[in-house]
Parts: structure tokens; C-alpha cells; sequence
């Protein structure tokens, strides 16, 4: 089915009452977001590959913390919202939302848990496509703790250290990378240090990650760290019954202390 | 097989007092610990028990104050979150959990601190040297 001209459509109805629409835009070929304005930019409208528009969404709204915007989401994008929403770094009430749901091959492709959005919106553009299970995350599972070293010292070796994973991850906000400071991680270190780089970065994630992938599409080495993200993302679950992006009002486990008992 | 090494880091207001009893008292506890005293077991971040890892420990011994005790009220409740994910993080990632251990250790209990250092000391005996895993 063809989203492209539903979206168009779903953008040209609230393109009136906002001052922007954020959206991916297609120029000869180089698709990368854009903040559309008027109508006659619509015919550059694209709707893949993913890209995480909620950090673009953060730029914008940083800069013009007043401005109406609109933004066009997929289900991943929707979760990233709720997160970045919870740790104030987007406002949601400045915000319209347009459901973009993904197809069947973008959700295989993803391995994605709810390839469409249905927290912030009540209708999407496309249809809802089944969920996908997760099965390097399950192959990750029955393997022991040796095999699970030797799998990962493999896959960080190939590591370049290019920051792509934590640039592209839309719930990587903070001004300044712990990554980056020197005191945890050598600088100049190349494939970088296991198990702090990687690990750090994991722990990191941890109550934050929506399981969007972008990290994995960003990463030159094809490092399957959604894998690992993924088993981390259930074990949070697991310990603290939180799941990232599934509801507004639940609180991110790691921000809080425990309550105390009356 | 080399002995193993364990870093243990101990809360000023609690643990490090209750190590320090432990000395006092003249208890015996394995001597393959090395005590680093931190501010609040709160300050113990996943970072610093990773590099702390990496640098070669075979054990990383987080020590706190009870629940109720801390001085900075709640200082250890993150600790407990942050340990109890880290580990599992471990264990996916390869390493063995029972490397890092979160015990909660009073400024009066000096015999159960050495209780702790001699049982994490015997659990990490098992295990192989991280500079072995890491090579």
C-alpha cells in the first residue's frame, strides 16, 4: 500500500495550525528531515528510509521553545517521544502527532515489538502490521556466559569507535558524553575497550531504550547491539516492570529512589 | 592460579567505619581486598565498576548503608537499581555476575563486613582471573 499520499494528505490537514511539520524530505535522491512550511514542499515528501525524527523534533523545539509543531511518527518515534517527554526534553504540548504505521518488511527488518503508534495518537497512516519477535535476542539467551563473551568481543573488535550508535540514538540528549570525557574511556583507543565503551553505552540505555534501532542502522560495523539492548530492555522490565515508551505517566525505574514505606 | 583481586568500594558514613571496626576489633578477613572509600554508595556508578573491571579487579564489592541509614537518605537506593541492572548487563555481555556484589554493611557490624570480604573472596576464587577473560 502506498503511504505517501495518505501522509500527504494527513500533513496538508494540520499544515494550517502549526508553524511546521516535521518530516523526511527527499531531495534528488538524499532523503534527510526537514521542517515543511508550506504546501508546494509536500511534492518532496518521503516516507523512508527510518530516520529518528524526535532528536530533530528536540533540536527545533530548544531553539523556538514556542513554536506549534507537527511531526510525523512511527511506532518506534512514538515511544522515543514518551521517553524524551518524561525527561522533559520535548514538550508534548506544543506537539501534533501524525501515526505513521510501518509495513510488514520494515517491522522484519526491525525485529520491531509495535511496528505502529497508538499511545499518542488514536488513528496512523497505513496499516497495523503484526509484531516482530526478537530472535538474535533469544539465540543471545540460550547461549552461556563463555559464548556470550566470545559473541561480543567478535562483534565490538570490529568496532571504529565513531560514535554513530550514541549520535543516532534519539534518547541520547545529555550535552556532554560520559564516552567522550577520557576518565572512563581512553581516548585515542581504537577498537575502544571492552567491556567499558560498550557497556557503559548499555547502561546507559537501560529504562531509556525503545528498541527503535536506529544505533544498529547508524553502525558502520553492523554490530547487533539491539540485541543486547533488546535482552536489557526485558530484564528492566523484569526487575522494575517498566517498559520504555508504552505509557506518560510511568516513571523511568533508574531516576527514581524507592518509596518510602508509611 | 594467582590470588584474586577485589576492590571494594565503601561508603564513608557506614561500611568504611564498619571496616574499620573490623580492624579495630582485630577480625580477620581475606587480605586480597583493597577498600576505596567513597562518599555515598550512590557515587559508585556503572562506570566506575566497568573501568574498575577493565582495569583487571577480579571482584567489584559495592558497600552501603542499609535502607533507612543512608546519609544522604536515598543515596542507596540507586545504587541497588544500578547494581541489580548492571549485573544482569554482565551476564549478557559475557561476564560473570557474581563478579560485582552490592552488600549493605552498618558502621557497627565490623564482623559482617569481614563475613562479606571472606565469602565474596571464596566466590571470585572460582572464577578466572579477569585480566585472563579480557586478554
Amino acid at each position: 500500500m502506498n503511504r505517501l499520499e495518505p501522509l500527504r494528505s494527513a500533513i496538508e490537514e494540520v499544515l494550517d495550525k502549526v508553524d511546521g511539520v516535521v518530516a523526511l524530505r527527499n531531495v534528488s535522491g538524499h532523503v534527510a528531515p526537514h521542517l515543511f512550511k508550506d504546501r508546494e514542499e509536500l511534492d518532496e515528501l518521503a516516507v523512508s528510509p527510518k530516520y529518528p525524527l524526535p532528536g530533530t523534533l528536540h533540536l527545533i523545539q530548544t531553539a523556538h521553545p514556542e513554536a506549534q509543531l507537527a511531526i510525523v511518527c512511527r511506532g518506534c518515534e512514538e515511544r522515543g517521544l514518551i521517553e524524551l517527554a518524561k525527561r522533559n526534553q520535548v514538550n508534548l504540548d506544543n506537539v501534533t502527532i501524525i501515526g505513521l504505521a510501518c509495513t510488514a518488511e520494515e517491522a522484519e527488518e526491525c525485529r520491531c515489538a509495535k511496528p505502529y503508534p497508538s499511545v499518542l495518537v488514536d488513528s496512523h497512516v497505513g496499516e497495523r502490521t503484526e509484531p516482530v519477535a526478537d530472535r538474535l535476542a533469544e539465540g543471545l539467551r540460550q547461549k552461556d556466559v563463555a559464548e556470550r563473551l566470545e559473541f561480543w568481543r567478535k562483534q565490538f573488535d570490529r568496532c571504529i569507535k565513531c560514535y554513530g550508535c550514541r549520535n543516532a540514538c534519539p534518547q541520547c540528549f545529555c550535552p556532554e558524553c560520559t564516552l567522550e570525557e577520557g576518565l572512563w574511556v581512553d581516548k585515542g583507543e581504537v577498537p575502544p575497550a571492552y567491556p567499558t565503551f560498550h557497556l557503559i553505552r548499555a547502561m546507559h540505555t537501560a529504562g531509556k531504550c525503545v528498541g527503535c534501532r536506529e544505533c544498529e542502522l547508524a553502525c558502520p560495523a553492523n554490530i547487533p547491539l539491539t540485541t543486547l539492548y533488546a535482552v536489557i530492555r526485558e530484564e528492566v522490565k523484569d526487575l522494575f516492570g517498566y517498559e520504555p515508551g508504552v505509557d506518560l505517566e510511568d516513571r523511568p525505574p533508574l531516576v527514581l529512589t524507592m518509596e518510602v514505606e508509611s | 592460579m594467582p590470588e584474586p583481586r577485589i576492590v571494594a568500594y565503601a561508603c564513608t558514613y557506614c561500611s568504611y567505619p564498619g571496616a574499620d571496626l573490623a580492624g579495630i576489633s582485630r577480625i580477620k578477613y581475606s587480605p586480597n581486598v583493597n577498600i576505596i572509600r567513597v562518599l555515598c554508595s550512590g557515587r559508585v556508578s556503572a562506570e566506575l565498576i566497568l573501568r574498575t573491571l577493565r582495569e583487571g579487579a577480579d571482584g567489584v564489592l559495592v558497600l552501603g548503608c542499609h535502607y533507612g541509614d543512608c546519609h544522604f537518605i536515598n543515596g542507596n537506593h540507586r545504587t541497588a537499581k544500578r547494581v541489580a541492572i548492571l549485573e544482569r548487563v554482565l551476564e549478557y555481555a559475557g561476564i560473570e555476575p557474581e563478579r560485582l556484589r552490592l552488600e549493605w554493611v552498618s558502621a557497627s557490624e565490623g564482623e559482617r563486613f569481614a563475613q562479606v570480604v571472606d565469602e565474596f573472596t571464596e566466590t571470585i576464587r572460582q572464577l578466572p582471573p579477569m585480566k585472563q577473560v579480557l586478554a
